[in-house]
């Protein structure tokens, strides 16, 4: 039989039936212990949960050998672990996924004052050695999911605009694995934040809600550069993604009449943050959730991360292209004239903050965009535009060529759609868009 | 040293049949363990018995043999109650048919705890599966018991009060 790898137990390792550990003292004495958590590090690698000072911690340090006899949710096989101990991690990706993990687990075991993870014991699995038994037959292995990260890898590479792209991914997600609360954020990293550009399955979009970097699962996937996948939410009230109140916000009334609400469910069970990243850098986070237990698992957890890797290189690919426009657009058919009831918009300079009426539609370098498109619309007639010159124009203050100017156009783009239709931003080539205006608008500086 | 007392309470829970890991190891210090399959625990704790399978716990057993000691995990799934007992010598006999009514009464029990936290009965009867024939007895009287419930107490050493 060929030898058992860590990859192969990997069911084995989602915490329903918690392990046990046996370590030996200095002198001899054997002890056994219960492990909240046994957690995959790679091929060859776990970790586990360093809670308490304690007996096991104490054989660790003098005695670097380890066992560790596990359980087969399903079929009760019995599986054991021969582990050599390395170091331990009090900070950093590991740690941080393990930390969110055990939250959940402490939640659902109403163990949670108990359970504080103090750091994350790296082993080198030396063996693994199937324990004969009389298991039950395995379940039928779950389907559909090389396929679906197929069908959705497919769909970005045809992909040439980032809508084009959050669609493809929120489709697979809903079509082929049946996840029914999904969204994308992308990172704002001169304000340490994430913004929503996508969702789906929610009473309201949420597109624009933002989440701080570190808070709630989505937070911490983003600050950490991991995932994040928590099984029972019951009580993690650490890591329950709360509508970031205006109080929290500070800076008085202008941040609450600006916020939009976080769309996420309001008792949420499971949950899987999945950092975007691109060439080392950080892009977004795609996160899903569920209102029942145990709804996502590690096979779910490799196909996010194929998915959001795929989406990453997209999101770059477009950027790029979109950065070298086609040559302008044919002169467009004469605009019909605006008409209707005049929309009064204001702008606040400090904040770039814009206001239809009373509503708030968007701010920051959106509203800053959205202000020089509707100036040179009343000021030139201009209705075409392209991401260059957007990019070069100083008074939008992108903070940099790595800024993900297409986010902001599809942040842009989709509050119009949702707070203000009657202007709408249309794709008319790569790096080139244009602005439409059917009502007359009345523009007001504030500064 | 002082002799362990384990409380009421935590003696009538080992001795209804919950769940038992039993460790020890080897020359090197290489740590052995494996479930029991059954146990009892008589006169009041001073005597305990875990029956393990030949096939399932070779290593233990042979450590064992050679004369290591033993610890035994006594643990209730749904309320996270733990005694950790050690002694550092055993005797062990192979499992006879005089064995049988308290190994149906273990896996009786078991069921029942392990369905408290949500696993039906035939994962815990696949959990527990095993023939008499193939089973050793492992006789031992602890010499240290352990408070082992999660929490601020964990690992406080159980003994006789002070006179």
């Amino acid at each position: 039989m060929n030898e058992l790898r860590v990859p192969d137990i990997r069911a084995c390792l989602e915490g329903a039936i918690p392990a046990n550990m046996a370590t030996c003292a200095a002198d001899g004495t054997p002890n056994v212990a219960f492990l909240s958590q046994v957690y995959y590090v790679d091929e060859e690698h776990v970790a586990l949960s360093f809670q308490f000072f304690n007996k096991t911690r104490q054989n660790i340090l003098a005695n670097p050998q380890a066992a560790v006899l596990l359980l087969h949710p399903q079929t009760a096989a019995y599986y054991r672990l021969h582990l050599r101990y390395l170091r331990t991690e009090t900070s950093g990706p590991l740690f941080e996924g393990m930390k969110a993990q055990l939250a959940g687990i402490a939640s659902h075991s109403g163990m949670q004052a108990v359970f504080k993870l103090l750091g994350a014991d790296v082993y080198r699995v030396e063996r693994i050695e199937a324990v004969p038994g009389e298991p039950l037959p395995p379940a039928l292995p779950r389907g559909g999911m090389l396929a679906a990260v197929r069908r959705c890898s497919e769909q970005l590479a045809r992909c040439n605009s980032l809508d084009e792209a959050l669609n493809a991914v929120l489709s697979t997600l809903n079509h082929c694995m049946g996840v029914l609360h999904a969204m994308v954020l992308m990172v704002d990293p001169a304000a340490q934040r994430l913004y929503t550009v996508a969702s789906s399955g929610y009473a309201t979009s949420g597109i624009g809600s933002e989440v701080q970097l570190g808070q709630g699962v989505i937070g911490v996937a983003a600050r950490e550069r991991t995932p994040v996948r928590i099984t029972h939410m019951t009580n993690a009230a650490t890591y329950t993604q709360a509508v970031r109140s205006s109080f929290e916000a500070g800076e008085g009334t202008m941040d609450a009449a600006t916020d939009i609400p976080y769309p996420g469910l309001a008792q949420p069970r499971s949950q899987l943050a999945v950092p975007i990243l691109a060439a080392g850098r950080l892009l977004g986070v795609v996160f899903v959730e569920s209102p029942d237990d145990m709804r996502f698992g590690y096979e779910d957890e490799d196909m996010l991360v194929a998915m959001a890797g795929q989406l990453g290189a997209t999101v770059e690919l477009v950027q790029v292209t979109g950065d070298a426009a086609d040559a302008p657009p044919a002169a467009a058919e004469p605009e019909p004239t605006a008409s209707g009831e005049p929309l009064q918009l204001r702008r606040f300079a400090g904040t770039d903050s814009v206001f239809v009426g009373d509503n708030y539609l968007i701010k920051g370098v959106a509203g800053a965009i959205l202000w020089k498109l509707l100036r040179d619309h009343a000021g030139q007639g201009r209705c075409d535009f392209s991401n260059r010159e957007l990019r070069l124009d100083p008074s939008i203050r992108l903070p940099d060529v790595t800024d993900n100017l297409e986010a902001r156009l599809v942040l842009l783009r989709r509050r119009l759609a949702e707070q203000c239709p009657a202007i709408r931003i249309e794709k008319t080539g790569r790096g080139r868009f244009r602005l439409h205006v059917e009502r007359p608008v009345v523009l007001t500086e504030i500064s | 040293m002082s002799r362990p007392r384990i409380p009421p309470e935590l003696l009538a829970m080992m001795a209804r049949g919950v769940s038992v890991i039993v460790a020890s190891r080897d020359a090197t210090l290489r740590p052995s363990m494996m479930r029991a399959m059954g146990s009892s625990v008589e006169s009041e704790g001073r005597r305990i018995t875990v029956f393990v399978s030949r096939a399932q716990a070779r290593q233990l057993l042979q450590d064992l043999a050679a004369g290591a000691p033993i610890a035994a995990v006594f643990s209730e799934p749904a309320t996270h109650h733990c005694v950790q007992v050690k002694a550092s010598r055993v005797a062990m006999r192979d499992a006879t048919s005089g064995d049988e009514s308290l190994l149906a009464r273990y896996l009786a029990s078991m069921e029942r705890e392990v369905q408290r936290v949500g696993f039906p009965p035939h994962l815990t009867r696949a959990m527990l599966a095993c023939r008499v024939s193939d089973l050793v007895a492992i006789e031992f009287e602890p010499e240290q018991a352990f408070d082992q419930t999660p929490g601020p107490r964990a690992g406080k050493p159980l003994v006789e009060a002070a006179p």
